[in-house]
């Protein structure tokens, strides 16, 4: 019996995990193999041993790509998960019209970049302060976009405007596991609002917790669409994340063999970030 | 219920495999296969006429054009699968230098239609290339120019003139702004946009190898650009107040809206600008930048030319597709459609909006675009607006001469060799 | 009595509050549906321009927009992709998601694969780019197929942490319960894992059904060439450096828009049949 359960999993583990080597595993060594050529992208190339790497810390600009990007993807993580909780459990209450609102709350997500990124442009260089100039912001008055220290915020906005439909989904989906005698069980003990949903709900979405953190943390740090409709880097090269740097002078430019080895460092870099979220948020999983 | 469900669903799934194309069978027999990819979308309704012109009236070639958008991003895909089309459209800028450098383009120095470009065009693709080679690698098909769009029917209202030096130019810009109307639009949101004034102040402020001279290490940025910058930064109280917050389509816009007199772009802006506005009546002049106005050149650089891949099978089909293109009838379609410049000698009617342009044109009077010889992983255009928000000329010139050496390392160092054993 | 009134009072408010938060939405949306029927020429830089209606309600972009997608045509290529990929999705991930969910806990080598595939998930796109490009075209899957397995393998790492984190809450009990009725392993999982991880499906199903709709890379990359398009590849036609025209991008945008959301609203039934069901206890 035993026997034949080890035997299934393995069955079932073994060619599915050949297909992820072959497709996501070997390509990632041919990319870090050009990593160590200057390779332009065509044509012939020479070895160039470490050059990248040690170029790599030298580069202001690629140190200035990343911390933008650590700003922007902290941030927006904090934002879209406090408000895509929240708009899950309300969503998820008793109101009418629910799956209008879950319809709605949805569209965000499919509304391509390049609408988003032309009703966002033109909500932040013209809707907006004209908003602030009635209102008297001067701070506002101008749009947040040319400003080289407040554009970030801007892709901010638009980043948790677009991610948070996707999070809220899983939290919904989430929320579906949690039995409904636990509700009553708690509401006899008196736990509404915050406790109920401090010490009843939370613990037992945990599981979505972490995997929404992990993948808001993967997709901001990623976030390469947003920055491509909103800014396309500017202003002044404030709001370069480290995908665009990568795409546009690797895929778009001739650096490719220097970007491949920022894209290696990169990739680096994430894993330790969500190893350790995962390791976190597994051990909060285990205390329950 | 539930095996009714997938039941369905797997007929459903049946019906759109069955529905796919038979991909695989290539198109038949004897005829030479000649397969264009050009990299301007917004001409691919003109190549999709010549194609079917062509293709109607030739029996043993079958020619095929695409035209797709990013085609930069496809040639390089399609270059690292070994799938190379047989001829590419681009435009002359580092992307053709490198591909020279990478011996992917066929020499096409023996094909005849070569002798009915203009020299002047020729002489910039020659120039475009790293190292001098032996050969010619591309053939400049149209061009466009730079300088600035201006409005004429407000110009013809308030009786202004055209400019021919710098100082006529300030001057202008005063007294349009003491009309209460504002001489410039920028779109610097778009960092590309940058660009277009640069470009065409230089071809006057700086020698057109400029670059190339760097390369050498004969001179830095620092010595010539440094008038350039200064002047820009000159032109910036004659736009609108946050020109950062504006990219290149409000100010098409704006400017179709006649809320500028005049906007510093190429020719290639027109067709936006006229589709906000199709009664709007535009003409150009050449950015006077240098105090004395025979000083003045076009700025103007090769916008679509076509190059054989070197693993072309069949040079003379290629050739055959190539004088189809270069015919006059084809050429003057392809003007009127895109209000291009042509490359090739002959009587072309232009565009009413390169009017202020053709003296120049018809001179030979024109020098590339700088920035054909930057690389785009440098960012100058980013360069460029840091410096306009920034305004601290001494910094940008400082960073520019270390960006360079840094993006450029393996070019100069092919430069220096080449200079050492020749 | 008392307690049902508070229940009342709370959800009122929490319409409100859903009310106000649908404007960050209806916006964008109306600025959308209004661009889509303007023409060029009513397009200007002032507010009440922007915010005003079209002059006529004509459906001409539309008509043009699907002329110049060749929409018919692109939409049964992205259709017959996103099909496909959410169906191999839902099946392939969902068993490696059970397999590796229900080891990774006592097992290193299960852990370890787990912790493999799901790193394969912040993986720049851009490294892979041209060596996937070469080696589709090596193996011969320059095509939609191609297309497919390198999506399946793409959001493998996603969805298998989805299952995964859904099967933490379905109890060990079930399977064993049937195992004492002789089932091998195999039916278990297709007779009671499968059918309960219901809503996941639909959330697995919405998610990479999303994700394949509005791709453009991977298709540019691994199609470029093959003359056949998917909608956001055909959609790229409306944008170029020197000039966009949105009034057709819009209704173009708006048209595709269509299809996902019907899928949607589909799904969200499924995820909360799951709680009806009461499959999950």
């Amino acid at each position: 019996m035993k026997n034949d359960r080890q035997r299934t999993f393995l069955l079932i583990t073994l060619p599915i995990l050949a297909l992820f080597i072959c497709f996501n595993t070997i390509p990632l060594i041919r990319g870090v193999i050009y990593s160590f050529t200057n390779f332009k992208g065509f044509g012939k190339y020479d070895w160039v041993g470490f050059r990248n790497y040690i170029d790599l810390f030298s580069d202001a600009r690629v140190g200035k790509s990343y911390l933008f990007t650590i700003k922007l993807a902290v941030v927006s993580t904090v934002v879209v998960n406090v408000l895509s909780i929240a708009l899950a459990l309300c969503l998820n209450s008793k109101i009418r019209a629910k799956g209008f609102f879950r319809g709605a709350y949805f569209l965000p997500n499919i509304l391509g970049s390049l609408v988003v990124g032309y009703i966002f442009n033109y909500f932040f260089t013209y809707i907006l302060p004209a908003v602030a100039d009635m209102a008297g912001i001067s701070s506002l008055s101008t749009s947040i976009l040319s400003s080289p220290s407040k554009a970030w915020i801007g892709v901010m906005i638009v980043c948790a405007w677009q991610a948070i439909a996707m999070n809220t989904i899983i939290y919904i989906s989430g929320l579906q596991t949690v039995p409904e005698d636990v509700y009553e069980a708690g509401g006899l003990d008196g736990a509404t609002g915050w406790k109920q949903f401090r010490y009843l709900t939370f613990p037992l979405i945990i599981p979505f917790f972490s995997i929404n953190m992990v993948l808001c943390v993967k997709n901001f740090l990623m976030v390469f669409d947003q920055i491509m409709a909103l800014t396309k880097g500017g202003p002044a090269q404030s709001t370069e994340s480290i995908s665009y740097l990568i795409y546009n002078n690797g895929m778009s430019g001739g650096q490719f063999g220097f970007q491949s080895a920022n894209a290696v460092v990169f990739f680096i870099v994430i894993v330790l970030i969500s190893v350790a979220q995962m390791k976190f948020s597994g051990s909060k999983e285990e205390q329950l | 219920m539930k095996g009714k469900r997938l039941k369905c669903l797997g007929t459903a799934l049946c019906c759109l495999a069955a529905a796919l194309p038979l991909q695989g069978c290539g198109a038949s027999s004897d005829k030479v296969e000649i397969e264009i990819v050009q990299y301007k979308p917004e001409a691919a309704n003109y190549f999709k006429t010549v194609e079917d012109e062509f293709n109607a009236s030739h029996d043993d070639i079958h020619l095929t054009i695409s035209s797709p958008n990013d085609a930069m991003t496809i040639l390089k895909t399609r270059f690292i699968r070994e799938d190379y089309p047989d001829i590419i459209g681009i435009g002359g800028d580092i992307n053709y230098s490198y591909f020279v450098d990478a011996e992917i383009l066929a020499d096409v120095s023996d094909y005849d239609g070569l002798n009915d470009i203009n020299q002047g065009y020729r002489d910039i693709a020659e120039a475009l290339e790293l190292v001098p080679t032996e050969g010619t690698y591309i053939v400049p098909y149209v061009a466009n120019a730079a300088g600035i769009l201006y409005n004429r029917d407000m110009f013809a209202e308030h009786g202004w003139q055209i400019p021919e030096t710098w100082d006529e130019l300030t001057q202008l810009c005063d007294s349009i702004q003491a009309e209460g109307i504002l001489p410039f639009y920028f779109g610097f949101k778009d960092t590309w946009t940058c660009l277009a004034p640069w470009n065409a102040m230089a071809v006057e402020l700086s020698p057109s190898d400029t670059t190339k001279q760097v390369n050498r290490g004969e001179t830095t940025f620092k010595d010539e650009y440094r008038e350039l910058s200064e002047k820009y930064l000159q032109l910036l109280p004659y736009g609108p107040d946050d020109p950062f917050a504006y990219g290149y389509n409000d100010a098409c816009t704006a400017f179709a809206r006649g809320e500028a007199a005049m906007y510093p772009i190429g020719s290639y802006a027109t067709p936006q600008i006229l589709s906000v506005n199709p009664e709007l009546n535009i003409d150009s002049f050449v950015m006077p930048a240098s105090d004395a106005k025979e000083d003045r050149t076009l700025n103007s650089g090769i916008d679509l030319g076509f190059c054989v891949m070197a693993e072309c099978q069949n040079k003379e089909a290629a050739y055959e597709v190539l004088d189809f293109l270069l015919e006059y009838e084809n050429m003057q379609k392809y003007i009127d459609d895109q209000n291009a410049v042509p490359c090739k000698n002959g009587d072309f009617r232009l565009a009413s909006m390169l009017d202020g342009m053709s003296e120049f044109i018809q001179s030979g009077n024109m020098t590339d675009y700088q920035d054909h010889y930057y690389p785009s992983e440098m960012s100058v255009d980013a360069l460029l607006q840091t410096f306009l928000l920034e305004k601290d000329v001494d910094a940008f010139l400082g960073n520019f001469d270390t960006s360079w050496l840094r993006y450029n390392r393996d070019i100069i160092r092919l430069v220096q060799e080449y200079e050492k054993s020749h | 009595m008392k307690h049902t009134s508070t229940v009342g009072k709370s959800n009122k408010l929490v319409l409100v509050l859903l009310i106000l938060g649908l404007t960050t939405i209806a916006f964008p949306l109306y600025l959308t549906i209004v661009i889509a029927f303007k023409q060029p020429s009513e397009m200007t830089n002032s507010i009440s321009g922007i915010l005003s209606l079209p002059k006529t309600w004509s459906l001409n972009n539309f008509r043009e927009a699907m002329e110049v997608t060749n929409f018919w045509h692109s939409l049964r290529n992205s259709l017959l992709i996103s099909v496909l990929t959410v169906v191999l999705s839902i099946a392939i991930h969902s068993l490696m998601g059970y397999a590796l969910g229900r080891n990774k806990a006592h097992s290193k080598f299960y852990s370890f694969v787990y912790l493999f595939i799901v790193s394969g998930m912040f993986v720049p796109f851009a490294i892979l780019m041209m060596p996937l490009a070469k080696q589709t075209a090596e193996l011969g899957l320059a095509n939609w197929f191609g297309v497919i397995i390198l999506y399946v393998v793409f959001y493998m790492p996603m969805n298998i942490m989805l299952y995964s984190g859904y099967l933490v809450n379905i109890p060990m009990a079930l399977e064993e319960a049937a195992k004492v009725d002789g089932a091998s392993t195999w039916t278990t999982y297709w007779k009671i894992i499968f059918p309960i991880m219901g809503p996941m499906h639909a959330t697995v199903a919405v998610i990479t059904a999303l994700a394949v709709w509005n791709d453009v890379m991977t298709p540019l990359i691994i199609m470029a060439g093959s003359g056949e398009n998917t909608l956001p590849l055909a959609q790229l036609n409306f944008q170029s450096q020197f000039g966009t025209n949105y009034n057709l991008a819009f209704a173009s945008y708006l048209l595709s828009l269509i299809p996902i959301l019907i899928f949607y609203i589909f799904c969200q039934k499924q995820i909360l049949n799951g709680v009806t069901n009461g499959a999950v206890k």
